[in-house]
């Protein structure tokens, strides 16, 4: 062996030495995070459930199942999601049939409408309910009946369009699964429309309506912000834990609720994993996307349901736009900025707040699940899997929880961790874990699509992990990394169950503003403050569609060259 | 004439995918649509089907016109290149699905599947569900689910393209096979020339959304009408007018005018080789091809192909004399003048 050999073979070696290194510290860093900000805190939710003064036991739990009130929430919470479950996926089936089953001009009117709840704190519907159909609301008063919208029907109502959304996207994606080809072959046979439909399109569909009611399900009875402002009487577990803990500063009850919370979570959540699994399993994707032809009485009849919902979505988030213009709701009618002016203690500085924590958490996010993806493919599969189903678990455990756990472990001198409590960056750190599994999911979907073969080559081109994580894996996966950013910045923006707890008087964010506003008895004001987060994340959503195309354009230039 | 096309025409936007295309097929003929890719064999079959509407012109089945009849009320059979199985339903549900949309009872449509199953030869696949078929086994699925409601015409859109070269030997068997034993019409489309001569009673050369010639397997190969037909039928060695009257005067004779349009096409398999001192040719190079040899011939008239079977005794550089017999050339029109390429 001459010199010259064993100076590249010990080189090589120092090279997968450092990349060895890299290695752990790409997976190293997001996992101690997850451990510290998700498992911890989760851990200690969990022993002050069976923390009885000093020592430790079930007397908690005896309380709580022994109270009517646990029942009565729980007994809402259950009908509440069921009933919005049932709903809006009977509501998104149509629409997503309608969106990839029919021919009709004008989809993109339904597809761009569809996402408008995803835009807005969820409070926002309940917000535009009020306005709509509430004591002074326009429809009430057209009519000039009483209709009382706080409680069931209101909440139903506000839930459903919140969950609407997920459900046309998951139903969606299993119905445009179906090849043309499949249809077109069940044609020559002779197969009518209707039995086309009740062949192939409702079994291609199971997957994803069952799929779609699960998220539903679990989207409804973890939600907070309609039941708040939209609730009333009718009390459900997210509320109940909202007053155990700030109400009566029961903590260890809140979190035996907490606890109750994560039950039927956890276990939807998993199920739908599975279905998911199943339906990928059972259908490779389209080879020729199916093109539907037009039949007047199913178009027509597709078409006009779809818009119908799509009218009650534009009217409920434009009432609240429109009210929150308006001089003195519903007496003086003629238009003023004045409710703009918010005269809560603190103004504005909530919405900057909030912007500069989402674009911490998106950023650090974004990272974050990079780095760990990047990580997990050059671990072995028995290290990389008990870490990839750590990293997706945040997603079962609800908004009110996670923000319950975090009070209990951050606002306890116990640990240094205590010097995070009252800060922006514990908002920003819990948005993040709030919403980690659906941007660590989309990153590793992303790395799935990049053919090993590729990075491969790099790696025999010479190219060390640090080098072709910059110069192959990150721009093949760039638009995803995008796509992260914003739905974790979208996120931060509007979501209230986890960060309602970590509030202090001098830290506020937006969704917890509109929803004091609106406790103020301020509804105008709390409008005026909806529509400008909603114009927030309007605009991050045209700067993520911008920055989309321009990348697609430069991948496509280079493909060209 | 069974089902009949008359002056196809289709177009999309201002590109004519099918510029009147008509063709025949008689009751139990196997025709085969043959064309490089885009030639609008796709367009031609899926109008045939009913899955695309025609612009102009005219399809007739027994004489009376398809033009109303929707696909699903034609009783065609269909089979696609790949996926076209329903993945929700076991392979012998997918065979049934047909005689079950026609209110056949349960018996009937087990004893129908439970043939196919035989017939196709995946008797013990009928519990399994698509998914877990192989490429070649879908195929064979496909195809007995479109021949299970008797069709009146059996419509093929490469269903062998996606299949591995042994796979796609042994189901090309079985398709004809199945076709001659049931004597239904069929309509295959492919861009494999092998597998149009091995199947076809009829070959239908397109090129450009027009025919350019049909004929019997024979017919196509041996009397091709243009020079598209000649390259895409297997190798030849062509000559322009000029190079035949210099070199081979004979050939001449055959010459449908004397225009110089045509150029003279000549297979390597009809040359004859023999070695020769003072032959005016020399072999520049020999590649085995297995059953056969292919040499290359510096003649005075510039390169020729030619094949030979069996023991050869020319080697790179023996000086060799060719036979060209006249009825061996074929006059063919160059009709691809403008991309002129010739055989290497
Ligand atoms: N729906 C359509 N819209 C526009 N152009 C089309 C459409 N379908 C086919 N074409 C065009 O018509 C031409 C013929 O297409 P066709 O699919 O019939 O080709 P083909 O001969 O089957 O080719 P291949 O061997 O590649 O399958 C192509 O140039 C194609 O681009
Ligand atoms: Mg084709």
């Amino acid at each position: 062996m001459s010199v010259a050999d064993q100076n590249t073979r010990d080189e090589a070696r120092g090279g997968l030495d450092a990349d060895r290194l890299l290695t752990l510290a790409c997976v190293g860093l997001p996992l101690i995070g997850l451990i510290l900000f998700f498992a911890y805190p989760m851990a200690i939710v969990f022993l002050r459930s069976i923390t009885v003064g000093e020592s430790y036991g079930l007397g908690n739990y005896a309380e709580v199942l022994g109270s009517s009130g646990f029942w009565r929430a729980t007994r809402h919470s259950l009908i509440m999601g069921g009933a919005t479950t049932a709903l809006s996926v009977l509501l998104g089936f149509v629409i997503a049939h309608g969106l990839y089953r029919c021919a009709f001009p004008g989809k993109w009117i339904i597809r761009s409408v569809i996402v408008l709840p995803l835009l807005a704190p969820s409070l926002v519907q309940a917000l535009g309910l009020i306005f709509l159909l509430g004591r002074n609301g326009v429809v009430s008063r057209a009519l000039g009946v009483e209709i009382e919208i706080y409680g069931f029907w209101g909440l139903l109502i506000a839930n459903t369009l919140y969950a609407l959304p997920q459900a046309v996207m998951i139903i969606g994606a299993a119905l445009v699964l179906l090849d043309a080809r499949t249809y077109e072959a069940a044609e020559v046979m002779g197969a009518s429309p209707w039995r086309q439909f009740r062949d192939l399109t409702i079994p291609a569909a199971r997957f994803g309506i069952l799929n779609a009611a699960f998220v539903c399900f679990t989207v409804t009875i973890t939600d907070f912000g309609n039941a708040a402002v939209i609730g009333g009487d009718y009390s459900v577990l997210a509320t109940e834990i909202y007053s155990q803990v700030v109400g009566q500063r029961n903590f260890n009850m809140g979190a035996v609720v907490g606890i109750m919370l994560l039950l039927p979570t956890v276990i939807s959540y998993t199920i739908e994993r599975q279905a998911m699994k199943r339906q990928r399993a059972g259908q490779a994707t389209g080879q020729v996307a199916y093109r539907p032809s037009f039949a007047p009485l199913r178009d027509l009849s597709m078409a006009s349901l779809s818009l119908l919902i799509c009218a009650g979505i534009v009217g409920v988030i434009g009432i609240v736009v429109y009210a929150s213009f308006v001089k003195l709701w519903p007496y003086n009618m003629a238009l003023s900025t004045k409710h703009y002016d918010i005269t809560l203690a603190g103004g504005y500085s909530s919405l900057w707040m909030t912007i500069v924590i989402s674009l911490a958490a998106a950023a650090g996010g974004t990272l974050a699940v990079f780095l760990l993806a990047l990580g997990l493919r050059r671990l072995p599969p028995a290290v990389a899997q008990p870490i990839q189903i750590l990293a997706a678990m945040p997603a079962a455990v609800p908004g009110m929880v996670l923000g319950l756990a975090y009070i209990l472990t951050f606002n306890s001198t116990a640990t240094p961790l205590y010097l995070l409590y009252g800060s922006a960056a514990l908002i920003a750190i819990v948005n993040f874990y709030h919403y980690h599994t659906q941007g660590f999911l989309t990153v590793m979907t992303g790395f799935r699509q990049l053919p090993q073969a590729l990075e491969e080559a790099a790696g025999s081109l010479g190219a060390g992990l640090a080098r072709s994580a910059r110069d192959v894996v990150a721009p093949f996966i760039a638009p995803m990394l995008v796509s992260v950013f914003f739905f974790l910045f979208m996120r931060s923006m509007v979501t209230l169950s986890a960060v309602v707890f970590l509030t202090t008087p001098d830290l506020s964010v937006a969704a917890v503003t509109i929803m004091r506003l609106d406790d103020a008895g301020l509804t105008s004001q709390a409008a005026a403050f909806s529509t400008c987060v909603m114009a927030v994340v309007c605009v991050a959503v045209l700067f993520m569609k911008v920055t989309l195309a321009l990348m697609g354009r430069r991948t496509r230039a280079k493909g060209e060259a | 004439m069974y089902l009949t096309v008359c002056d196809a025409t289709k177009t999309y936007g201002n590109f004519t995918a099918l510029d009147r295309v008509s063709i025949e097929i008689e009751k139990g003929e196997f025709v085969c649509l043959l064309g490089p890719s885009g030639c609008g064999k796709t367009t031609l079959l899926r109008l045939i089907a009913g899955l695309t509407d025609l612009d102009g012109g005219e399809i007739s089945l027994e004489g009376s016109p398809l033009s109303d009849l929707p696909a699903r009320k034609r009783g065609f059979g269909i089979v696609f290149q790949s996926y076209s199985l329903f993945p929700n339903m076991t392979i012998a549900e997918n065979i049934g699905y047909g005689l079950k949309i026609r209110g056949a009872p349960n018996e009937e449509i087990n004893a129908r599947v439970t043939d196919l199953l035989a017939l196709v030869k995946l008797p013990h696949l009928a519990d399994n569900f698509p998914g877990q078929l192989s490429g070649g086994q879908q195929q064979r699925i496909a195809l007995a689910r479109a021949i299970a409601v008797d069709p009146r015409v059996l419509l093929l859109d490469e269903p062998l393209s996606a299949l591995d070269a042994k796979v796609r030997a042994e189901l090309r068997d079985e398709i004809r096979q199945v076709q001659r034993s049931l004597g239904i019409p069929t309509l295959m489309v492919t861009h494999d020339q092998e597998e149009a001569l091995a199947l076809a009673d009829k070959i239908i050369c397109m090129n450009h959304g027009v025919v350019v010639q049909a004929g019997t397997p024979e017919e196509l190969y041996h009397r091709p009408a243009t020079r598209f037909v000649a390259e895409f039928m297997g190798i030849s060695n062509l000559l322009s007018a000029e190079q035949v009257e210099r070199h081979y005067p004979d050939l001449l004779a055959t010459r449908p005018s004397s225009e110089s349009a045509y150029l003279a096409c000549i297979r390597p398999e009809q040359i004859g080789v023999t070695p020769d001192e003072d032959g005016m040719s020399s072999v520049r190079s020999i590649s085995f091809l297995g059953n056969l040899r292919r040499l290359e011939v510096d003649t005075p008239g510039g390169p020729l192909l030619v094949e030979t079977h069996g023991a050869n005794p020319c080697q790179e550089g023996t000086r060799v004399s060719l036979n060209i017999q006249p009825h061996a050339c074929t006059w063919v029109i160059d009709d691809a003048a403008q991309h002129a390429t010739s055989p290497a």
